[in-house]
C-alpha cells in the first residue's frame, strides 16, 4: 500500500544571523502517521514548524502540503499549536474560536465539540486572560482540532501541564490519531515521542540526525545485527526466539529487535545448536537513545 | 470582504479600550465644538476693548458655513489623534498577543490581514463622517433661520474633506503600528512626530531663509490638516487677514490619499518580507 504523502520537506535551510537554525532538512510525513520531531531546545524544531506554516521564509529549500504548493488554502486544512497559545485576552474562548472558524471558512457548530473534548466547555464564556496556563494550552489544542483538520501540528503540546493534564492531552492526541488524522509533534521529551509517535526524526543544531519508525530508531529493546551464509535458516530460527519483536533486512545483515534484553552469547549458542554459523554478530545496545541523551547532556 | 470585516468586528466588539477611546473622541469633539463659538467670542470681546467700533459677536454654526467649521474642528490633530491611537493599539495588539501569527497559521494571507485593518479604517471613517454629518445637520438647522435646501447643500463637500482627513490620518497611524509593532513605542513615536517633529520641520522649511517655496505644505500630517484649512469665520479674515477657503480642493484631498497609498504599499512589502 502506498501511503499518501501529506508533507514533503526538501532541503530546507534557515539562518538567523550567525545561527544556522535549520540545516538542509528533508522530511516526508505520510497520511496517518504520528510524526515526532525530537530534539533538544534550540535544535530547530520550532523553526522547522514555523517554516512549514509559512510564518518564516526559509533561505533555501521548499516544501509541499498534500502534494501542492503551500498557500492559505493548504493552511486551512492544518490545525496547529506553535509555542505559546495565541488568543485575544479580552475575548471568551467561544469568541476566540469563532474568529478561527471564520478564517478557516468553517461554521460555528464544531466549537462546542472541541471545547468539550478539551474540558473547557464550562468556561466557554469566561475571558481568556483569566485562564491558567494549562487551560490556555488546552484552548490552543481545541482551536487546532476545530473542524477536524487533515493534519494536526503540535509544538511541545504538554509543556506546562500537570501530570493529569499531560495524560489527558496524550490520550486526546491518540484518539484523534485513531480517526486517521496525521499528527506532527515537536518535542524535547524522548519519553513523550516514544509514548505517542509512530515515526520520528531526531534533530540537533538544525540537522536531521536520523529518522524512521519509533520502534526502530528509539527502540528501548536491544537489537542485533546478524548475518550468516544460511540466511533463510537464520531468519526462521530468530523468529522462534521468545523475546523476538521485529526484524528488518539490511544490505549485509538482518537487524533484529527484541522485547527483552538478550545476551550475545545466548544468541550465538542458540544458532550454533541449530547448525547455523554466524558470519556477523554485533550488538546495538540502545545506541540511538543513548546518542539522543548524550545530545541533551551536551546542550546543558 | 464581509468575512474580513466580520472577523474585525469580533476583535473589537468587546474590547473596552476601543470603545473608551472612541468615546473620548466624541467627548473631545463635542466639547471642542461647543467651546469654539464661546472662545472666539471671548477673543472678540478682548479685541473690542481696544477698538473704537466693536466687532459684533460671531455665529459659526449656521448654514452653509457650519459644514466647514465642524469639518475643521473635527480634523485638528488633537481630535484626530484618538482614532489614530485606536488603530495603533488594534494593530500592535496583534503583535503583542501574537494573534497575527495565529491568523496566518489558521489560513489568512498577509494581504488579507492588511486588508482587514484597512477595511476597518474605511468603515470607522465612513461611520464617523455619517455621524458628524448628522450632528452638523442638526446643529445647522437649529442655528439657521431661513433655511433653503441649496443653502444646506452648498458647502457639504467639506464632510468629504473630513472623510479624507480621518481616513488618511488613521492610515498614517497604521503605518507606524506595523512599522514598530510595539504599542508604547508606536504611540510615542507617532505623537512625537505629529505634535513635535513635523511642526518643527514645518516652520523650519517655511522660513524664507531656508527655502523660498511651499515645500512645507507637503509634509504628510500637514497635508491631512490642510484639507480643511481654516474655519469659516468672517471676523478672522478681517482681524488676521486670512484667505478663506471656499471649498474643498480636489488636489488637497489627493495628496494625503497619495501618501496613504504609499504607506500601504510600504507596509505590504514589510509584511511580506518580515518573518512573523
Amino acid at each position: 500500500m502506498i501511503l499518501e504523502t501529506i508533507l514533503s520537506v526538501n532541503h530546507i535551510s534557515k539562518r538567523f544571523g550567525k545561527i544556522q537554525a535549520v540545516n538542509d532538512l528533508s522530511l516526508d510525513v505520510k497520511r496517518g502517521q504520528i510524526f515526532g520531531i525530537l530534539g533538544p531546545n534550540g535544535s530547530g524544531k520550532t523553526t522547522t514548524l514555523s517554516v512549514i506554516l509559512e510564518l518564516i521564509k526559509a533561505n533555501k529549500g521548499d516544501f509541499q502540503w498534500f502534494g501542492q504548493e503551500p498557500s492559505k488554502e493548504t493552511r486551512k486544512r492544518i490545525g496547529s499549536v506553535i509555542e505559546s497559545p495565541n488568543f485575544f485576552p479580552y475575548l471568551s474562548p467561544v469568541n476566540n474560536l469563532k474568529i478561527v472558524a471564520d478564517i478557516k471558512d468553517f461554521g460555528y457548530e464544531d466549537i462546542d465539540r472541541v471545547l468539550n473534548l478539551t474540558g473547557l466547555y464550562e468556561r466557554r464564556n469566561t475571558r481568556f486572560k483569566t485562564f491558567s496556563f494549562g487551560m490556555k494550552q488546552r484552548l490552543a489544542i481545541a482551536s487546532a482540532l476545530l473542524g477536524n483538520p487533515d493534519v494536526l501540528i503540535l509544538d511541545e503540546p504538554t509543556n506546562g501541564l500537570d501530570p493529569q493534564g499531560i495524560a489527558q492531552i496524550r490520550e486526546l492526541i491518540l484518539s484523534v490519531a485513531g480517526q486517521g488524522t496525521t499528527i506532527i509533534i515537536a518535542s524535547h521529551l524522548l519519553d513523550e515521542v516514544q509514548k505517542i509517535c509512530s515515526h520520528v526524526a531526531v534533530l540537533d543544531k538544525g540537522k536531521k540526525l536520523f529518522d524512521g519508525k519509533v520502534s526502530e530508531v528509539l527502540a528501548v529493546s536491544d537489537s542485533f545485527e546478524l548475518s550468516s551464509l544460511k540466511y533463510g535458516a537464520l531468519k526462521e530460527a530468530i523468529t522462534q526466539h521468545p523475546a523476538f519483536q521485529s526484524l528488518t533486512e539490511e544490505k549485509h545483515y538482518i537487524l533484529v529487535y527484541f522485547k527483552d534484553p538478550v545476551k550475545a552469547e545466548e544468541l550465538n549458542e542458540l544458532f550454533f545448536k541449530n547448525g547455523i554459523i554466524l558470519s556477523h554478530l554485533t550488538e546495538r545496545k540502545r545506541s540511538l537513545e543513548q546518542h539522543f541523551l548524550e545530545l541533551l547532556d551536551d546542550n546543558k | 470582504m464581509t468575512k474580513l470585516l466580520k472577523i474585525e468586528f469580533k476583535k473589537i466588539l468587546t474590547y473596552k479600550i476601543f470603545w473608551i477611546l472612541i468615546g473620548l473622541y466624541f467627548l473631545f469633539l463635542s466639547a471642542g465644538i461647543a467651546m469654539a463659538e464661546f472662545m472666539i467670542n471671548n477673543m472678540v470681546d478682548n479685541t473690542n476693548k481696544h477698538l473704537p467700533i466693536p466687532i459684533p459677536h460671531v455665529v459659526i454654526y449656521f448654514f452653509p458655513w457650519v459644514w466647514q467649521n465642524i469639518a475643521f474642528f473635527a480634523s485638528i490633530r488633537y481630535v484626530l489623534i484618538f482614532p489614530a491611537m485606536v488603530m495603533i493599539i488594534l494593530i500592535t495588539n496583534e503583535y503583542t498577543f501574537k494573534t497575527i501569527r495565529q491568523n496566518v497559521i489558521n489560513g489568512m494571507s498577509k494581504a488579507e490581514f492588511l486588508a482587514s485593518k484597512l477595511l476597518l479604517i474605511l468603515l470607522i471613517s465612513v461611520v464617523m463622517t455619517v455621524l458628524l454629518s448628522i450632528g452638523t445637520l442638526i446643529l445647522g438647522i437649529s442655528n439657521t433661520s431661513d433655511i433653503s435646501l441649496a443653502m444646506i447643500l452648498e458647502k457639504s463637500t467639506f464632510m468629504l474633506g473630513f472623510f479624507v482627513s480621518i481616513l488618511s490620518f488613521q492610515i498614517f497611524a497604521l503605518f507606524f503600528g506595523f512599522l514598530f509593532r510595539n504599542t508604547g513605542l508606536s504611540i510615542a513615536l507617532f505623537t512625537l512626530y505629529v505634535f513635535i517633529a513635523e511642526p518643527i520641520l514645518y516652520y523650519f522649511l517655511k522660513s524664507p531663509i531656508v527655502f523660498e517655496n511651499n515645500i512645507s505644505t507637503y509634509l504628510p500630517v500637514n497635508t491631512v490638516l490642510r484639507v480643511t484649512e481654516y474655519p469659516a469665520i468672517p471676523v478672522l479674515k478681517q482681524v488676521m487677514g486670512l484667505n478663506l477657503q471656499d471649498s474643498v480642493s480636489f488636489w488637497a484631498c489627493c495628496i494625503p490619499l497619495l501618501y496613504s497609498a504609499l504607506m500601504i504599499g510600504v507596509v505590504y512589502r514589510i509584511l511580506l518580507k518580515r518573518d512573523l
